[in-house]
Parts: structure tokens; C-alpha cells; sequence
């Protein structure tokens, strides 16, 4: 466990200095961009074909192949995990980042109405 | 006639000559020593005259606002000034003088502003500062009234009629500048030490030239102190520089304390200078010394290499603060110069009346034309239309119109952000007719080698 | 929770809650400063008004407007050339502004048939000029003139011209950032649609939140043309009024500055599908991996890669002659709103310095999110800032440099910490891989100033040197180089011209199949 939230940390730390789409200003819309382009990226370093259909899921998948290609570059014990490690480690990335941008926030326009 | 007064026939404003009063009661504000001022209303009017000073001078000054929000616009916002002057006392232990400037929207709402300096004398000064030298002054300055000028003569007045208080007769003379530059007042404070005359200027702004110390000094401030302000009552005389700028305090202390005033005129050119010396003899019963005969002597020598040579009959246009534009329209005329377009920015009817302007209208023999409420398209809309000019005299804001039609142009007035340390030299005085003429000379001089027009004659000089 | 409570602030305890000491332990859910609130009166904030955040920030670089204000003189000439967003189109919207010049009878009576005459008289004057926005103030909103009607019917009379109406007095909100907000909703509501867009390009997007300051817009365009993506519109630098009507067309949002301009993204989102992409445009990390994101989405990351690779050979090799020089320097990023968190990360890493301090005029917590996200611990973060706090933080901190406004830059120049204007820049662009490079060559002349050095000598009682009649920049920061980094030969100086933009519009770019 400790080892998982390791490498939570290193993951959390690389998208919080260099992203900007965890940030969006409503919660709701936070949330979403978590859940899209975490599992994407998942997808993505698990070599699985993204779905980018719609110029909504295009916008999620570059940032996640951003994501995917810098983690594959810079973490290299990603490439000793198996799928489904990966898979486990993003749904966990993803509650983290739900806690920290949204769920654990101080941010209190969040959920302004007037944003 | 040859010379025209004339108004703004259009009802808008096309790139402005002035902004509104709380600018000139704001700059007023930060020549007196341990003053801060709070304008009251939305935070733009503080931020970006503060921002207009500092592009000025390069130096920072400090104003506080009231920052009145949605709320206060809705429910009054006179809590907001309570608030503004706790503050500001508490976190500025040295401050003692507090003008309440009022701006369009705490006037439009209808903020009583004099209830709550009284309120606010009898509660907070007589509890929480009790013991604490503090003085709340409420300036009127609806923005929808005349403009910064008036803003700026309403709050000089406004400062004097508060403090100046009858005692012993002091032996000196007030001198009102108007809005005019630290080098201005180095220059008159040079007259008057020359003719040694004991005098109280209001302001005290040559410390708006501030050094970079190495302890580190961070402020930039006036330094007319509330003694002097005091003091104003007990001087053997008043001399206002400037009509528009100044006049209304001049007049207060005249009726209020029999003091003796002389409004004008504007001390720019030889001859006003002149005047201006007279006036301080008259008033004082001092002599013009040699020294200054021969420093007279010395811008005359200057100007008299320039003026049939170069200045003559070049046609020029001014705009800016009525009396600078009045005053640097009659040192034009001596330097065989010819106005021919003068810009007065605000509704101001007492213009016409002015006997400077009369004697412009009786004398000039070539079509001038003058425009009251004047904007700058009133200059860059005749430019378009044919009229032919070789200079233009004015403030930074103008700086597109003698860009684009590629006149040269003297930078004068307030503010002359781009140019560097314009703030530093006077237009008054002998030491301003100088800097003046010279200014206007090397700028045609560069403007003939930029455009290859006679850059030979320079050859010889 | 980490807050920083400054001596000077002690006796208004509501500052405490608005800055905080990035700790080593904490993340965003333990420190985060409050944002965006009434500001406190007497506090000498540095903020500004919603009336300008609208007009002055968003408004005036649309470049083909006549700009109107409808008040008093004042908000005109007060907002009329104190910012530095260039345009191709001569720099018409620096140099004209209007005011329709209320006055106490039009307080009194109503102004609206001055403003009727006004915006004939403005449209008479430039006969070429068929597009207007006009900005309410605070005297006008508070007199209750309905701008709204008065425009239609101008329009009605008045086939070919088109206006825009923002109702933002100052008064609304506690910052400027009040007016950007209604700006962006202002202009969704009333002009997004109204005009068909003009698409030229498969690839095609609006640049939103980019004000093109010295040039930044024409930059980035730049890039854009390179890779055969059509801008359709910039919102707003360098933009025009009838692009930005057809914003609608666009298949993406390229986004800047999310703290002016996320709204109008998010509503083009919305309403018509168009996705958000944030980018930065600063930094060379930041700007290659936007650009590779905008190729990717349009299946062209070839010509995105190939940019990135030509200019970074151009301009790295410069870049880190700053960055060797510039290592370990304490800078204080104090700006309006978005370069704290544009810039945070990207100065520490690109160009070596240690980011001591965020503030932020005007932004919300969601800036504050990102600006301390992205700084190193020990940052001391700011809202709201004011002048004492700010002198107190550059005392504590001893900044080598600051980036802020204009006015605050000479505060701190008296206590001699050399600023770089961080709203219109000193000798910008900054965007872009060059524009990278003329930063950190800003940055290092800032700081090794010669006379910088100078004022720190009390001559009435310091020894003086007297060991020499000059000194270079170099003689002072190579000091402790290396002699393998002081003569490197992969390193250079900049070598850019003084006028990077200008030879931009000269430019023509290849024809891509479509």
C-alpha cells in the first residue's frame, strides 16, 4: 500500500505541475476531466485502442496521451506493473484527485451557481 | 477676428484631454505630508489614477479606496468609509490627514459623506484614536462635474478652508503652484529664494522626485505640512499661479482672512516671469536682485539664438491644462511663434471670460482658433481636414496624433509618461522659458534630419 | 492549515485567511488561500474594477471597434493607453477610445439621447469603423439608462453597423474579474451566432483568453499557420468583432487564460459541443506539449513535432546561457491572475530560479489552486495583496527580482528590487519559444544591473571600490560560473531582433491540402 501511494504521489505531483485540466471551475466538470482522461491515460499505458470518436473524447485523449507518454518516460516501474495493476492504480489516482480538486477542496466556488 | 472661441460642437469625447475630479483631488492629496487619502466609490478610480501618477513620475504613491461593491451600490455604502478609515489608521500609524473623496457613483447613490466624517469624529477619533492627531476631510467630486482640474482646485481650496486657522501674522507670502511638476516648484522656489521671500507652497512636491536610498526607502510623498496649511491664514499675501488650479483657495483665504491675492499670471515665458517677480516685489516690498537680471539674461541669450532663426512663425497646436495651454500660447506669440489651435478640455464656461483669452481674441492677426470642451479629435480632425502645423505641445495621450501625421511634438503638461524625466524640468520661471525653447527647438531639429527637410542648415549654427 | 499572517495585517485578522506558506506536507486541501472576496476598505489593495476588467481587459484589444464608454469621462481616459495588446490593424484600438461624456444634467434627466448622438457621432468620424461596443459605468447603471435599447435602435436606423453592449459598472464584484465574467457572457449570449463563420481549414479553432501583449497572439498564430490550423477568431487579442461573432464554427477551444476567458469556453462547450483545451504558451515544455496536444487533436502532431523541433534548436541553446546564470535567483510572481500558475513551474525548471512568492490581484481560489500546485514548497501565496503585505513579503523574502504591475514595480524599486512588468512585459513577447528566451534575457539584465549593484553602496560611509569605471552584466553573473559554462560553445546569448513582430505580418505560410 505504501508502495501504491508512492507512486499515487509521483503521478499526483507530475499532473499538478504540468496540467491544467484538473482545474476546471465547477465541480461537476472536475470530476468529469478526472474520470475521462485518468481512465484514458489507464487505457492508454495498458496499450488498449481509446475510443475518440467525438471531439469531446479527442480533447480528453491528448491530454491523456500527454499523461501517458510522460508517466511511460518518466516512471519507469510502470512498465514492470501488469494491466491490471494499472487499471487499480488509476482508479486510485482518480479517487485522489476527486479528494484533492473536488471532494477535499477548499476551493469554494466550486459549486458557486453565479461562477 | 482672427482668433475664434469656439465649443466642441459634438457631444461625445473622442480621445480625452482630461479625466474627471477625483484625479485632481488625488493628486492634491499625496502633496501633503502624512495624507492618505480614501476615494469612495469603485476601486478603478484609485487604481488607475495611481497607475496615471506613477506612469508620470515613475514613483509610487499611496491612496486608499473605499472599494465600494455591488452591495454598497445598492444599499449605500457609507460602512465601506468607516471601514476605509479604521484601516487605514491602524495599519498607517503616521498618517494624520484623511480626505474622503467622493467619485460619480457615491454621489449618484447619494453617500452623505460630511454625516460620517462627523460620526466619525465623534465615535471612532474619540474612542479608538483618542489622543491621535487626525483630520477627515470630505472633497466633493462628483466626476460628472467639470473635470480633474476642478477636481484638483475644489480639493486645494477644500485642504485650506479645513485647516487654515487666524494666528500671528506669519510674514510670508502662500504660493499656490497648480498642478505642476517637482521641477516647477524647484524652479519658483529658486525665485523666491533669490528675491528672499519667506513663502508657504502649496505643494511641497519637489519630494515627488525621490531618491533610491541605499537604507531602502520606500515612499514617495509631498511634503506641505498641516503647520503650513495652518499657517496659510497668517501670510501677508497670496499669490495664486494659476486661474483654474489653485484660485478657489486663494479666494477663500482672501475673503475669510483679508489676506492680500494676486491670481495669476501662469510664470511661463520671460514676460510672465516677469510679472510674476513684480507681483512678489508688490507683495513683499522686495527688490528684484541682480542675479536675477542676469539670469533673465541668460534665457534671453538662449532664446535669442533660436527664436527669429528657428521658432518663428512655425505653427503650432496646444492642448492640456488651461492655464499651461494659455501660458505656453503667450510665450509662443513672444517667441514669433503662432498658435494656431489651443485645446481647453472641460465645460468650464468662465473660460470665455478669461482676459487671457480676451486679449488673444483682441490682439492675434492670424486665424487662430480656440476650443472650449475640446477633445483630441478636435486636433486630429482639423489635421485630417487640411490644418497645417509644424509642432504640437501636450501630454502623453496625444502622442498618436503627432505619431501618425508625423508632427513633431513637445511633450508639456500632465502626464508625460513617455518621455524620461520631463516631471524633473520646469516651464516656469527664466530656468522654464529656457527649457522650453530649447526643447521646442531640438525637436524640430531632430524632426528636420528625421525627414531630411533643410537638415543641412544645421551645418552651420 | 499553514496561513500566513503578516505583522502589518495582524490588526485585520479577516486578512489571515488570504495567504498562505506552502509547507512541505501540504496539498490543496490544506492550503488554500480564501479568494475573490470584498476586498477590505483603507486596505490599499491593488485591485481594480469591473468596469475595467470588461472594457480595459477583454473589450478594447478587439481591434476593428469603436470603443465606447457611457459615463463620465474619467473610465475613458483612465483606461486609455496604459496597456501594451498590439494589433495588425494599426493599433486602432489603442489609439481611439470614447466617452460620451455624461454630465450632471444627464444624471439628473437621463443619458440616453447622449448616447444616441454619441455613437452617431463616433460611427461619422471613422466612416470605415461599422462595429461598437459600448460599456456601461457606474454613473450610467446607477442612473438605470437602458444601453440595450438605445443600441437596437441605432441598429434599426442603422443597417450596417453592428454593436455590443457590456453592462459591467464598476461596482460589480470585488475585482475586475467581475467584469470578465460578464463580458464572456455578455458576448455568448448576444453575438456568438450572429455571424457565419468563414472556414478555411479542416483544422480549425478559437484562441481564447489571449490578449496579444507585445505580440503574444501574433507568436502563437504563428505556430498555428505553420501547422495549417485556421484561427477563426482570438478572444481577443488582435481579434475582430465579426470572427469572434462566428465563434460557433470552431472544433476546438484552445484556452489561455482560463481566469478571464474559461466562461466563454465553457459556454461554447455547452451550447455547441466545442471542446476546452488549456494550454500554456510560456515555457518550452509547456508551449511544445500544448502544441503537440492541438496537433494531436486534429491528427497533424507531424507539424506540431516539427515545429517544436526547429525552434527548440534555435532557441534552447539560448535559453540555457540564461538558465546557467539565473540558477538559484529568488523571483516573486505577483501578476494580475493566470501568469502565476502559466508561470510557476516552468521559470523554476526552464530557468533555474527559486519561485519565493505567488500573488494574485484579482484571481479566484481556483488560480491560487493552480499557482500553488505548480510552485515549490516554502512559496508564500497571496490573495488580495496589499501594499504593505507586499512590502513586508519582499523584505522577509528577498526577492533578486518580482514580476507585477507598473506602480508596484516602483514600490519595490525603492527598496531596490528590480521588477519586469509582468501584465505588458518589458521587452516582450514572452510567449513562444523566443519570447521564452527575451524573459529569462529580462529577468538577467534585471538583475545584474550594473547599477542595481551600485545602489546598494552608501558612499557616505561604505568603502567605495573605486576599482574600476564600469562594470558588465557579466563581470557580475559569471562570477561564480564555471569556466567550462562561462566558454561553452553550445550556449549563446539572445540573438533576436528588438521588433519580432513586425516581420510576422510580412510572412506567408504553406498551402496544406485539405
Amino acid at each position: 500500500m505504501a508502495d501504491m501511494n508512492d507512486k499515487i504521489a509521483q503521478l499526483e505531483n507530475f499532473i499538478m505541475k504540468k496540467c491544467l485540466w484538473q482545474f476546471h471551475s465547477r465541480a461537476w466538470d472536475r470530476k468529469n476531466q478526472n474520470e475521462n482522461i485518468l481512465r484514458m491515460t489507464g487505457e492508454l499505458l495498458c496499450g488498449e485502442t481509446v475510443n475518440t470518436d467525438s471531439p469531446t473524447d479527442r480533447c480528453y485523449w491528448v491530454d491523456a496521451a500527454y499523461l501517458a507518454d510522460s508517466f511511460r518516460e518518466k516512471f519507469d516501474w510502470l512498465a514492470s506493473m501488469s494491466n491490471k495493476e494499472i487499471k487499480a492504480l488509476f482508479v486510485a489516482l482518480k479517487e485522489r484527485m476527486d479528494f484533492v480538486t473536488v471532494d477535499g477542496s477548499l476551493n469554494a466556488e466550486l459549486t458557486d451557481p453565479r461562477y | 477676428m482672427n482668433c475664434e472661441l469656439i465649443t466642441k460642437e459634438r457631444a461625445g469625447v473622442i480621445n480625452p484631454i482630461f479625466t474627471c475630479q477625483p484625479a485632481g483631488a488625488q493628486f492634491a492629496s499625496i502633496g501633503i505630508k502624512e495624507c492618505i487619502g480614501i476615494v469612495h466609490g469603485g476601486q478603478g478610480c484609485v487604481m488607475f489614477v495611481r497607475l496615471l501618477i506613477s506612469q508620470h513620475l515613475k514613483e509610487s504613491f499611496e491612496i486608499a479606496s473605499s472599494s465600494v461593491h455591488e452591495d454598497g451600490a445598492v444599499f449605500g455604502a457609507l460602512n465601506r468609509v468607516e471601514e476605509a478609515v479604521d484601516v487605514l489608521l491602524m495599519r498607517y500609524p503616521d498618517v494624520k490627514v484623511i480626505p474622503i473623496i467622493t467619485t460619480c457613483s457615491t454621489e449618484v447613490i447619494g453617500d452623505d459623506i460630511d454625516g460620517v466624517v462627523i460620526k466619525l469624529q465623534e465615535e471612532l477619533l474619540n474612542t479608538k484614536y483618542a489622543g491621535r492627531e487626525v483630520h477627515l476631510i470630505p472633497i466633493h467630486c462628483p466626476s460628472f462635474v467639470g473635470s480633474m482640474i476642478h477636481g484638483y482646485d475644489t480639493a486645494v481650496r477644500d485642504f485650506v478652508k479645513y485647516f487654515a486657522e487666524k494666528g500671528e501674522t506669519n510674514g510670508k507670502i502662500n504660493l499656490l503652484t497648480g498642478w505642476v511638476n517637482p521641477g516647477d516648484v524647484t524652479a519658483l522656489k529658486h525665485l523666491l529664494a533669490e528675491m528672499q521671500v519667506d513663502a508657504t507652497v502649496l505643494f511641497e512636491i519637489e519630494s515627488f522626485d525621490s531618491p533610491l536610498m541605499p537604507d531602502g526607502n520606500h515612499t514617495s510623498h509631498g511634503n506641505t505640512t498641516i503647520a503650513d496649511l495652518k499657517d496659510t491664514a497668517n501670510a501677508i499675501g497670496t499669490l495664486a499661479l494659476n486661474k483654474y488650479e489653485g484660485a478657489k483657495a486663494a479666494q477663500y483665504l482672501e475673503k475669510e482672512f483679508d489676506i492680500p491675492t494676486i491670481i495669476g499670471p501662469t510664470p511661463i515665458g520671460i514676460r510672465n516671469t516677469d510679472t510674476f517677480l513684480k507681483n512678489l516685489k508688490r507683495m513683499t516690498g522686495k527688490p528684484i536682485p541682480e542675479s536675477l537680471v542676469r539670469e533673465r539674461g541668460i534665457a534671453l541669450d538662449a532664446i535669442t539664438d533660436l527664436a527669429h532663426m528657428f521658432l518663428a512663425d512655425k505653427k503650432v497646436a496646444i492642448y492640456g491644462n488651461p492655464d499651461l495651454v494659455i501660458g505656453l500660447a503667450e510665450f509662443c506669440l513672444d517667441l514669433e511663434m503662432k498658435p494656431k489651435l489651443l485645446l481647453l478640455g472641460d465645460d468650464n464656461l468662465s473660460y470665455a471670460e478669461d482676459p487671457r483669452i480676451k486679449a488673444l481674441q483682441e490682439n492675434v492677426d492670424y486665424d487662430m482658433e480656440i476650443v472650449m470642451n475640446a477633445d483630441l479629435w478636435d486636433l486630429e480632425g482639423r489635421i485630417k481636414d487640411g490644418l497645417e502645423l509644424d509642432l504640437i505641445l501636450g501630454h502623453s495621450k496625444g502622442r498618436f496624433v503627432a505619431i501618425d501625421y508625423n508632427i513633431p511634438m513637445v511633450r508639456v503638461g500632465f502626464p508625460t509618461y513617455d518621455r524620461a524625466g520631463l516631471y524633473r524640468h520646469p516651464v516656469v520661471g527664466y530656468a522654464g522659458a529656457i527649457w522650453l525653447a530649447e526643447e521646442m527647438a531640438n525637436t524640430l531639429f531632430a524632426d528636420m534630419e528625421y525627414k531630411r527637410n533643410k537638415e543641412w542648415v544645421l551645418n552651420v549654427w | 492549515m499553514p496561513y500566513h499572517e503578516f505583522d502589518c495585517s495582524k490588526c485585520i485578522p479577516e486578512r489571515k485567511k488570504h495567504a498562505v506558506d506552502k509547507g512541505p506536507e501540504d496539498d490543496l486541501t490544506k492550503a488554500l488561500p480564501l479568494g475573490y472576496l470584498n476586498t477590505i476598505p483603507g486596505s490599499i489593495s491593488e485591485r481594480g474594477c469591473a468596469y475595467c476588467g470588461a472594457k480595459h481587459v477583454i473589450g478594447t484589444p478587439m481591434k476593428d471597434v469603436i470603443h465606447i464608454s457611457h459615463g463620465p469621462v474619467g473610465c475613458t481616459y483612465d483606461t486609455w493607453q496604459t496597456k501594451r495588446y498590439i494589433s495588425d490593424n494599426d493599433n486602432f484600438q489603442l489609439k481611439a477610445t470614447f466617452a460620451t461624456d455624461v454630465k450632471e444634467k444627464h444624471i439628473v434627466f437621463g443619458a440616453e439621447k447622449l448616447l444616441k448622438q454619441n455613437i452617431i457621432e463616433a460611427f461619422r468620424a471613422y466612416p470605415d469603423i461599422k462595429r461598437m461596443t459600448i460599456y456601461q459605468t457606474c454613473a450610467t447603471a446607477l442612473i438605470g439608462d437602458d444601453i440595450d435599447a438605445i443600441a437596437q435602435e441605432v441598429m434599426d436606423e442603422m443597417p450596417d453597423v453592428d454593436i455590443f453592449v457590456c453592462n459591467s459598472p464598476g461596482f460589480a464584484g470585488p475585482s475586475q474579474s467581475g467584469g470578465h465574467h460578464k463580458i464572456n457572457i455578455a458576448w455568448i449570449n448576444n453575438k456568438v451566432g450572429t455571424v457565419e463563420p468563414k472556414i478555411t481549414s479542416d483544422y480549425v479553432i478559437n484562441y481564447v483568453g489571449e490578449y496579444n501583449i507585445q505580440g503574444d497572439q501574433e507568436v502563437m498564430q504563428d505556430y498555428f499557420r505553420r501547422m495549417g490550423i485556421q484561427i477563426l477568431s482570438t478572444f481577443t487579442g488582435n481579434g475582430s468583432y465579426d470572427e469572434l461573432r462566428s465563434m460557433h464554427g470552431a472544433h476546438l477551444n484552445v484556452l489561455e487564460c482560463a481566469r478571464s476567458a474559461e466562461y466563454i469556453c465553457n459556454e461554447l462547450r455547452v451550447r455547441y459541443g466545442i471542446p476546452r483545451l488549456d494550454i500554456d504558451g510560456f515555457g518550452f515544455e509547456p508551449l511544445s506539449s500544448s502544441l503537440l496536444k492541438i496537433g494531436r487533436f486534429f491528427g497533424i502532431e507531424d507539424r506540431a513535432q516539427k515545429i517544436i523541433d526547429e525552434e527548440t534548436a534555435r532557441w534552447k541553446p539560448e535559453l540555457d546561457w540564461y538558465k546557467e546564470r539565473l540558477m538559484g535567483k529568488r523571483v516573486c510572481i505577483w501578476p494580475g491572475g493566470s501568469k502565476l500558475w502559466h508561470w510557476a513551474n516552468v521559470i523554476h525548471e526552464e530557468m533555474g530560479v527559486k519561485v519565493v512568492s505567488v500573488y494574485t490581484k484579482f484571481g479566484h481560489q481556483g488560480d491560487m489552486e493552480k499557482g500553488i500546485a505548480r510552485c515549490e514548497q516554502g512559496a508564500l501565496a497571496i490573495d488580495d495583496p496589499n501594499e504593505l503585505e507586499s512590502l513586508e513579503a519582499m523584505y522577509k523574502l528577498k526577492p533578486d527580482v518580482i514580476f507585477t504591475g507598473k506602480r508596484p514595480g516602483e514600490v519595490a524599486k525603492k527598496i531596490r528590487v528590480p521588477y519586469l512588468n509582468a501584465h505588458a512585459y518589458h521587452n516582450g513577447p514572452y510567449k513562444g519559444y523566443e519570447g521564452w528566451v527575451r524573459f529569462a534575457r529580462d529577468i538577467y539584465n534585471a538583475i545584474y544591473s550594473p547599477i542595481h549593484q551600485l545602489s546598494y553602496l552608501d558612499i557616505s560611509r561604505d568603502d567605495i571600490p573605486g576599482d574600476g569605471g564600469f562594470r558588465t552584466q557579466r563581470m557580475i553573473s559569471d562570477v561564480n560560473l564555471s569556466q567550462e559554462v562561462r566558454t561553452s560553445k553550445n550556449l549563446r546569448e539572445y540573438t533576436g531582433k528588438y521588433d519580432t513582430i513586425s516581420p510576422l505580418r510580412e510572412k506567408t505560410y504553406p498551402e496544406f491540402n485539405k
